[in-house]
């Protein structure tokens, strides 16, 4: 069973996307934790670490690091580049990268169409795909015809 | 009713669909040969996919339903899943298999086995008709799988946009939701 989180202990998330799928993972009684490790992927010649890849999100029970995605798609890239080191650097370590497309169609599913818009307005770049609604009204007429 | 053209594309047709149901009837009927599983089902999107299902199945089984709240329909969305539909029977020392529409992030079943797993059943097996593995968060281990289906947004055949679709005989497909 989760752990229940108050908010006193909540952290203090990056994105509002990170919140709401912490909010997502307590509903479904999902423990998790928020960035609890720090992945060196890449070192200098002296040895010290120059790059580091934390994942979001760390899901004990089902022993899965999350890392999302809503951003830019040239800051896509280059978590993409770092997963792909990770991947390499630490083949026993279960990663999920969820990407702008992704929370989009979580939104979607759920019927937050009023947050996606709300945070993919502010936060996202990347061209909102045909499933994603403009608004809530028109999330239901951009598939009805009846 | 007709369907806009962005969930016009037919992923399944109905004839695809009455054919894998009818073939997981008779891998149902011959894994369960000489006992009466209860097939437990979640509302509301599997109801159409257990009612072809248990008459695709040529033994003895029980059927039961559960409801349970599912995020962003609760006014408080800082709440905690609930049952809004509980077994009607004990599952204790019963063959339990449950049939689910399609499997996503796994986030609700992952919910529902640990819940099941509780009442001590003899056993627990997944029959799904959709998998849809690309946003997979909890590790599910599906025993019973209709079709693997890409990213996309589905309707058709007990699933709902809003509601609606539900009755359409075929699983159709909305555009993927892009980069």
């Amino acid at each position: 069973m989760a752990a229940t989180l108050t908010d006193a202990t909540r952290p203090r998330f990056a994105h509002a996307s990170e919140a709401e799928l912490a909010r997502i993972l307590d509903f479904y009684r999902v423990e998790w934790r928020y960035e609890p490790d720090c992945f060196p992927i890449a070192w200098n010649a002296s040895g010290a670490v120059t790059e580091s890849f934390a994942p979001d999100f760390y899901l004990p029970q089902i022993d899965l690091y999350v890392e999302l995605t809503t951003l830019k798609q040239s800051l896509v890239r280059k978590k993409n580049r770092k997963l792909r080191w990770m991947r390499l650097l630490y083949p026993e370590v279960r990663v999920k990268l969820l990407y702008a497309r992704d929370f989009r169609a979580l939104m979607i599913k759920y019927g937050r169409h009023d947050f996606m818009v709300q945070v993919f307005d502010a936060n996202t770049v990347g061209a909102p795909g045909p499933m994603a609604p403009q608004a809530a009204p028109s999330a239901a007429s951009a598939v009805v015809a009846a | 009713m007709t369907l806009d053209d962005d969930v016009s594309e037919v992923l399944l047709t109905e004839e695809q669909i009455r054919s894998r149901v009818a073939e997981l009837g008779v891998e149902l009927s011959a894994d369960y040969g000489g006992r009466q599983p209860v097939l437990v089902s979640v509302l509301k999107g599997s109801i159409v996919f257990l009612a072809d299902l248990i008459r695709a199945t040529e033994i003895p089984v029980s059927v039961d339903l559960m409801e349970l709240s599912s995020y962003g329909s609760e006014t408080e969305t800082s709440g905690q899943v609930r049952i809004l539909k509980d077994l009607s029977g004990s599952i204790e020392d019963r063959d339990v298999i449950v049939v689910e529409d399609i499997i996503d992030t796994g986030l609700t079943l992952n919910y529902l086995l640990r819940y099941l797993h509780d009442r001590r059943p003899a056993s627990v097996r997944i029959c799904c008709l959709l998998d849809k593995p690309a946003r997979r968060l909890a590790d599910i281990e599906i025993d019973y799988r209709g079709f693997e289906i890409p990213d996309r947004f589905v309707v058709g055949y007990g699933l709902d946009f809003d509601e609606r679709y539900r009755n359409r005989p075929s699983v159709y497909g909305g555009e993927d939701p892009g980069p």
